[in-house]
């Protein structure tokens, strides 16, 4: 194992304009959004969609509109979440949900997003809506009632980040397993797992259950599932 | 009445002594819904017969049939399933979370193991993104490869499916004929990539390589070639008993089922409903070429395997109008921050190393708090990506919107209420990659 003061980062100066990152720069550019995208696309730009939604909730429906590579995206009070869904299913036609994601901003204010992915076959367009979720407050209405596809994504998403999903037929973790205590996917988790979150199998029948996934990464051996012949040579050369 | 599955670690052993509560779980679903059907058959006192009282099946995740590490948990009353329970989660590495410490050429090889079946389709899926991302024009030459390569994966996938599903059915033979083809499209691979299988050749900004006159030859020869074998082996299937016997009328969704629960690909297609990306929001230059988009009314699997045989016709006429179009020129964006500098320059200038060195250092760093979503037509159906950058040129957050995830979500339906035999035909026709379903 290394010494803690073998691995302290360069300190770099800040800039202006740029973001010291471990040891190289990269220039901060915030997004223009007079610049045209190529791959802009017409089914992303609803503004009609979005008039009605303002004109039908105008409490829940935020004021500012993210715009970027031709993509709207609504945000909405997540109190709101299932009566914006349905609105959108049963008046605005957007019958099919492609997708539910959740995001760990990482902030100290409403820390998590999770956006609802619809398509409209008759309109030819896709919508994003978004909701932010506050650290104390995990709490979102399902939207389970409105689109059935939404189970499983739902799921997903609880099982990533923690988010729990009220009213939710089957909060059960998705990939997961029920033992597992943790929320893989917030930006606190480290890549490599926490040592003991999870037995996993053993390397022989008779084995002892392993409870570090990356053993070697935290300065002990990796566990073998065969052994290993004696070796004629001692490991000490000539 | 069976038993209650009376489910607790303790009495099984050493059977369940990892994730105990997961299996607890899963039977308490199984459970919780139908408690009815315990009180119907309470009275009964010749419990003991299976094929007359409830029973709990564990299929896979071991299993040939399953393709790949899925887990059906049934529960079935006689031969028919009464509940449907599937586990998913044993593929999973986290591929989204690998995303955020990687930069985002060095995440490419990724994408390649998650469908994979048809790794072209998803490298560029990726790079769409990105590019959609950073604002970053490809060239047309590159697009249109782009385009010839991701219809042969799409080819190549459906290849498999078709040997895949026959010989769930029974028939071994196809399975050799489909990989005879599969084996001629490894050979194209091989020649444009310098890899059969993970290709990794698609990059940021374009292509990793032109293709050689040879490949474009290789490739004419397959089109050529490969129309007439598929008209073969419909003949042979189109008019097959038993093949017919085992696909009609099994696992139907109607469209509207079907959009409820969120297939997409040929599943949603072969139910009526005509989404598929190609048209939707087309990508690359689908605009400009001629096809068709199969559909099928019945929904049933039958109705999918139709489809997705048409759909290989469809690939090859737009392979063919690709290489009749192929424009000469550039493969890769001239801008060496956006994309690599070509070999020649890396090699022979300073300039060219430097900008090699950083652009596998750092990459591309999108504008901060930007994020979109980009989608193509997998050959399993929408592969959408959602995209989040902090300004870095590693991802905030790359967000995976897999087909064959939503897929699995109609299977559990689907499956409840048709019989046990037909899971196996049933998971064979709505065609799921594990990879993918389970990042």
């Amino acid at each position: 194992m290394r010494k803690d003061a073998d691995n302290v980062v360069p300190k770099v100066e800040e800039g202006p304009s740029h973001q010291a990152l471990k040891f190289f720069f990269t220039p901060v550019d915030e997004p223009k959004p007079d610049v045209e995208n190529h791959y802009a696309k017409s089914t992303t730009h609803l503004p009609e969609v979005v008039a009605a939604l303002r004109e039908q909730f105008p409490d829940a429906v935020d004021e500012n509109i993210h715009e970027y590579a031709g993509e709207q995206t609504v945000f909405v009070d997540k109190a709101h979440i299932v009566d914006v869904c349905r609105f959108l299913k049963e008046e605005q036609s957007f019958v099919y949900l492609s997708d539910i994601g959740g995001v760990d901003r990482f902030t100290d204010e409403d820390r998590f997003e999770v956006f609802y992915n619809l398509v409209s076959f008759e309109k030819r367009k896709r919508i994003r809506v978004k909701v932010r979720v506050d650290e104390e407050d995990l709490d979102v209405p399902s939207v389970t009632g409105v689109y059935r596809a939404a189970n499983w994504s739902e799921r997903e998403v609880f099982d990533m980040l923690g988010i729990r999903f009220t009213e939710h037929p089957d909060l059960r973790r998705m990939y997961m397993p029920e033992d597992f205590e943790y929320y893989p996917q917030r930006k606190e988790f480290p890549q490599l797992g926490i040592p003991g979150s999870l037995p996993l199998p053993p390397q022989t029948p008779e084995g002892e259950l392993q409870y570090d996934p990356f053993p070697a990464a935290h300065g002990r051996l990796t566990p073998k599932s065969y052994e290993e012949p004696v070796s004629k040579y001692d490991g000490e050369d000539d | 009445m069976s038993a209650k599955p009376s489910f607790a670690a303790a009495d099984l052993g050493q059977a369940f002594r990892f994730w105990p509560r997961h299996n607890e779980a899963i039977y308490d679903r199984l459970e919780s819904k139908h408690a009815w059907l315990e009180e119907r058959h309470d009275d009964t006192s010749d419990a003991e017969d299976p094929l007359e009282n409830e029973m709990i099946l564990n299929i896979g995740p071991q299993h040939p049939a399953t393709h790949g590490v899925l887990r059906c948990v049934v529960k079935m009353d006689g031969e028919t399933i009464e509940k449907s329970v599937l586990d998913i989660g044993y593929l999973h590495r986290g591929i989204e979370k690998l995303a955020e410490s990687k930069s985002y050429q060095e995440f490419m090889p990724y994408t390649d193991r998650m469908d994979y079946l048809s790794p072209y389709s998803n490298n560029v899926a990726w790079c769409l993104v990105v590019e959609k991302l950073a604002n970053i024009e490809v060239p047309e030459r590159a697009q249109w490869i782009r385009m010839i390569m991701c219809e042969l994966a799409r080819i190549s996938s459906h290849l498999l499916w078709l040997g895949v599903g026959l010989m769930d059915a029974g028939a071994v033979s196809v399975f050799l004929w489909a990989f005879k083809g599969r084996e001629d499209l490894y050979n194209i691979f091989d020649e444009v990539a310098g890899a059969r299988f993970t290709v990794s050749h698609s990059r940021i900004g374009g292509l990793a390589s032109d293709v050689s006159p040879t490949a474009l030859a290789m490739i004419r020869d397959f089109v050529d070639s490969f129309g007439d074998d598929v008209d073969g082996w419909e003949d042979f299937l189109n008019r097959n008993r038993l093949w017919i016997d085992r696909n009609k009328d099994v696992g139907t969704i109607t469209r509207e089922e079907a959009v409820e629960l969120g297939l997409t690909g040929a599943n949603l297609r072969a139910s009526g409903e005509p989404y598929d990306i190609r048209r939707f929001e087309p990508y690359l230059r689908y605009e400009d070429v001629d096809f068709d988009i199969p559909i099928r009314e019945e929904g049933d699997s039958l109705a999918r395997y139709f489809v997705r045989m048409e759909e290989m016709k469809e690939s090859l006429r737009i392979i063919r109008q690709c290489l009749d179009r192929l424009p000469e020129g550039s493969i890769r964006t001239d801008d060496a921050k956006l994309a690599y500098p070509s070999k020649d320059e890396v090699y022979y200038s300073m300039e060219g190393m430097i900008h090699d060195f950083l652009y596998t250092d750092v990459g591309v760093a999108p504008p901060k708090g930007a994020y979109c979503y980009s989608a193509i037509e997998s050959p399993k159906g929408e592969l959408g990506w959602y995209l989040e950058s902090d300004g870095t040129g590693n991802p905030w957050r790359a967000r995976l919107n897999a087909p064959s995830f939503a897929n699995l979500q109609g299977l559990e339906y689907i499956m409840e209420g048709s019989l046990v035999a037909d899971t196996v035909i049933l998971i064979g026709s709505l065609d799921p990659v594990m990879g993918e379903a389970d990042k």
